[in-house]
């Protein structure tokens, strides 16, 4: 098998074992250079019954369920190329390997970003995002890698190299298969190359710290910003722990709004956003933009359990209030204008953490939505399910995609949700 | 073959005598959606008013393989609401509640056959809209709009359908009820609202939709450029998006719809010009200043004629009413027309309008403009005489070389209309052999049996099931050792 590895990428480019993939050391590791050699590798897996694992960053290979096995790890470091930047379409393909750093300095030049800030952001590979549909502040305002994803080329489970959606900004050609592939955790195919919408770089942007009372008061001033013409950037919540994470003044919760467009507009913006943080008795101080640095580190640091949990900005104070009846000392912190929050657990067991699993998943379940454990040693995620359920028939829908796209179960079998 | 008496004494048993539309002249009322080259007649036309009875209608034909069509207002611009191979159309025109509105949430539940403006209409004076807006919207369905992943002209800031839409609920061709989805942010599993979304009802019938609702803008300006020729506007239109400044909706009209325009609605647009621009810009009210200062500078940069900014709404309504009647207004000019929807990278508008020029001048017909500029994506009204022999032919020629020139820019085959019937032939100029497989076998896991909405989308409907061959890749000599 080696030798057929070999054959397709160069004796250099592969090697007995690896880096472990959570807790497991692969039998073969490939660093392909082209989108054809990862195409052929993983066709040859296809024939020989091998599971593969595709690695961007590694920064995300605790999400799911701990595989039983890997078999080749196929690398994405090398395929790290801006393929095509055409800055006056406000689009850009890159390989999956390519990082959001780098992409992000690339478009400094020209004034521009992909907004996507999830914790860590900058070390981690877009076809890991894409993968994993991380998003971090700036949903608020651009929506997750679903609003940004164009277009997709991936290797199907047989190697067939495959392209989905456009790279134009604007077409309804087809099936929209990029949705299909964003979150997916690369169990349909092998992702190398996505199109991305850019959008223009804010001429100027600025953030204030809005303290509360109580989580009750800054839910208020969500509800109250949300039913206003205002349009923020990112409104993160941070409950009390969140706040001494991050060497803030101690309130019960606070909200980090901020505003960029032009900077007259962000002038008249910012009188407006403190007169509703004070219409919820709130007291505001304005930030440097280094805040953004500085929680982006706190929360990229961490190395505890991390839970993320969708919920409804109605919700953001029973949320809050859940998450401490059953994981006292948790921190909370997130966008609270989607009700996409991270709970940071320092101290939890398998045993505490499932019973917490169920009380929180019930109580979202009550508006739709989930909470998944995005990152907890696997000695925990081994004894609870780190997705939570699905609905029988959407489960029922996931498996028959699966089961058509990957019958043999080469692509990350095992991980998601349902173990599909 | 027609549906047996046994299928539509079934579907009366469900729905009631009024239910159920079998006269031939109440049925030719469904026999095309606005793309009447493609009319083809259902066998029998259902009205629903619930989810439980739309599963049932499924399960019954599903049961006797009769084909289902579904239906919104039939305003479609693909041949999509049309029975090609007979079978059941299902109408959605009784399910038009507002299932729930939640703006603490930002959020509405409707039911598919709710026309689109109603939803705004529901929430206007609180403040808030339903942001897709396409030039139908004041009648054609949500439902239809989530089959269509419809656009509209200020799509080019707040996005298209899949962007607003949160959850559904579908009757996949299985005849299962599946609720994907929700009002609430993340939840565990493929994105299977996103991969619903424009489906044109090939995977099944959605029968409620979750939206995303927006809080209205503080301030709204309107402005009119006008040049002396295309080219000029789309090298304006490239230069606006290139300083940064991405209007709510940034749409062009051409000389040739200028005239009609303004002979249908009275003189809205100015005479003389190549091209005008509507420009709206919309937001906090100082950044609107700010950006509609820009714009108007970047136009005068480049030779614009005239630049005017609408005072009031009155005048914002009426710099509309040109751009919102235009389709209609066309008839002053040519008894029929074909309409294009491909998209080209928008740094290429200039050298596409180049094009388009020399392929009227080549094909010796008129080709009247008005389209969504600032997203690159064309809207060419291919002018012809169905009464000249020849000429409708001529007219799909010069279609066919517009459509290879954009499509040889990096642009696509539809921007926001869809595929249906018309362009299902046209994908494999977008897409190779492995990318039809792949979305051939993504119909066949909603719909296996091939019922749902037939012969549209997908360039052919395999009925053996194999689909597209891709290649797989060739492995070097030895691989296998």
């Amino acid at each position: 098998m080696l030798a057929g590895l070999r054959a397709i990428i160069g004796a250099e480019r592969v090697c007995d074992g690896g880096a472990a993939v959570d807790g497991v050391v692969p039998r073969w590791s490939a660093a392909p250079a082209t989108i054809e050699q990862v195409a052929a590798l993983v066709a040859l897996a296809y024939d020989e019954g091998l599971v593969v694992v595709p690695r961007g960053g590694g920064t995300a290979l605790e999400l799911g369920h701990p595989p039983a096995r890997v078999d080749l790890v196929v690398e994405m470091r090398r395929l790290d190329a801006v393929l095509e930047y055409q800055p006056e379409d406000l689009t850009v393909t890159v390989q999956a390997g390519c990082t959001a750093g780098a992409l992000a300095a690339r478009l400094a030049a020209h004034r521009q970003l992909l907004p996507l800030d999830p914790p860590g952001w900058a070390g981690r590979s877009l076809g890991g995002l894409a993968a994993t549909q991380a998003t971090g502040p700036l949903r608020q305002r651009y929506g997750g890698m679903r609003d940004l994803l164009l277009g997709v080329r991936f290797a199907q489970a047989d190697g067939v190299l495959t392209w989905g959606g456009a790279k134009v900004v604007k077409s309804v050609s087809g099936y929209d298969v990029p949705k299909l592939m964003v979150g997916a955790l690369g169990t349909l195919g092998v992702l190398l190359e996505l199109t991305l919408r850019l959008h223009p770089a804010p001429d100027y942007e600025a953030t204030w710290l809005a303290s509360f009372r109580t989580p009750a008061h800054a839910q208020d001033c969500v509800a109250s910003l949300l039913d206003s013409t205002v349009q923020p950037n990112r409104i993160e919540l941070l409950d009390e722990r969140a706040l001494a994470a991050c060497g803030l003044p101690a309130s019960a919760a606070a909200l980090a709004i901020a505003i960029g467009t032009v900077e007259p507009a962000v002038r008249a913006q910012e009188g407006v956003v403190k007169t509703i943080a004070r219409g919820a008795q709130g007291s505001v101080e304005t930030m440097g933009t280094s805040f953004w640095r500085t929680y982006d580190r706190v929360l990229a640091g961490f190395d505890g359990v991390v839970l993320r949990i969708g919920t409804v900005p109605a919700r953001l104070m029973a949320m809050l209030g859940a998450v401490q009846a059953v994981l006292p000392g948790a921190a909370v912190a997130g966008a609270a204008g989607v009700g996409a929050l991270h709970a940071l657990v320092t101290h939890a067991d398998a045993g505490v953490l499932g019973a917490a699993l169920e009380r929180l998943r019930a109580s979202v379940g009550e508006v739709g939505g989930g909470v998944i454990v995005e990152r907890a040693p696997r000695a925990v995620r081994e004894r609870l399910d780190p997705w939570g359920p699905v609905p029988a028939p959407a489960l029922q829908a996931m498996r028959a995609l699966k089961h058509e796209f990957d019958p043999r179960g080469v692509l990350n079998p095992g991980r998601f949700v349902g173990g599909l | 073959m027609p549906v047996s008496a046994s299928v539509i004494a079934g579907l009366q048993r469900l729905l009631g005598a009024a239910g159920v539309v079998l006269t031939p002249e109440g049925r030719l009322t469904y026999e095309s959606d606005m793309l009447t080259l493609y009319k083809a007649a259902p066998d029998a036309v259902v009205l629903p008013t619930s989810t439980a009875q739309v599963q049932a209608i499924v399960r019954l034909c599903r049961e006797a393989r009769v084909p289902i069509v579904p239906r919104g207002s039939g305003t479609g611009l693909i041949g999509g609401a049309t029975a090609p191979q007979g079978g059941v159309m299902v109408s959605m025109t009784r399910m038009t509640q507002i299932l729930e509105l939640d703006l603490a949430n930002r959020c509405a539940t409707v039911q598919p056959g709710l026309i689109n403006l109603w939803l705004t209409n529901a929430v206007r004076d609180r403040g808030w809209f339903f942001a897709p807006d396409p030039s139908s919207q004041m009648v054609s369905s949500i439902g239809g709009n989530v089959a269509t992943n419809a656009g509209g002209p200020h799509c080019l800031k707040y996005g298209i359908t899949t962007n607003h839409v949160l959850g559904l609920e579908i009757v996949t061709g299985t005849g299962d009820v599946v609720s994907v989805g929700g009002k609430a942010a993340d939840r565990p599993g493929y994105d299977l609202t996103g991969t619903i979304v424009g489906n044109e009802g090939t995977f099944g019938l959605v029968t409620a939709i979750t939206v995303r609702l927006l809080h209205a803008p503080e301030a709204v300006k309107t402005a009119l450029a006008s040049f002396a020729s295309l080219v000029e506007a789309s090298e304006a239109v490239s230069a606006i998006i290139a300083a940064g400044i991405i209007p709510a909706a940034l749409e062009m009209l051409d000389d040739a719809m200028i005239g009609a325009v303004n002979a249908a609605v009275g003189k809205v647009y100015p005479d003389g010009a190549g091209a005008v621009l509507l420009i709206e810009l919309d937001g906090p009210r100082a950044e609107v200043e700010a950006q509609a200062e820009r714009v108007a500078a970047i136009c005068r940069e480049r030779q614009a004629l005239v630049v005017t900014v609408a005072r009031d709404e009155a005048e914002r309504a009426l710099l509309w009413k040109g751009r919102k009647e235009a389709a209609g207004a066309v008839g002053r000019i040519t008894a029929a027309y074909l309409l294009q929807d491909a998209v080209v990278p928008r740094s290429k508008l200039p050298q596409i309008m180049r094009e388009m020029v020399a392929i009227s001048r080549r094909y010796d017909l008129l080709f009247a403009n008005v389209f969504h500029a600032g997203d690159g994506n064309l809207h060419p009204l291919i002018c012809y005489d169905d009464r000249k022999p020849g000429e409708l032919e001529r007219a799909q020629q010069a279609n066919e070389e517009l459509l290879h020139a954009c499509i040889a820019l990096g642009g696509s085959v539809s921007g926001e209309h869809g595929i249906g019937m018309d362009k299902a032939k046209n994908l494999p100029l977008q897409y190779g052999e492995a990318d039809l497989n792949f979305m051939f076998r993504l119909r066949r896991v909603f719909d296996p049996d091939g019922l749902m909405n037939p012969a549209k989308l997908l360039p052919s409907h395999p009925a053996c099931g194999e689909g597209f061959r891709p290649s797989r890749p060739t492995l070097p000599a030895g691989t296998w050792v």
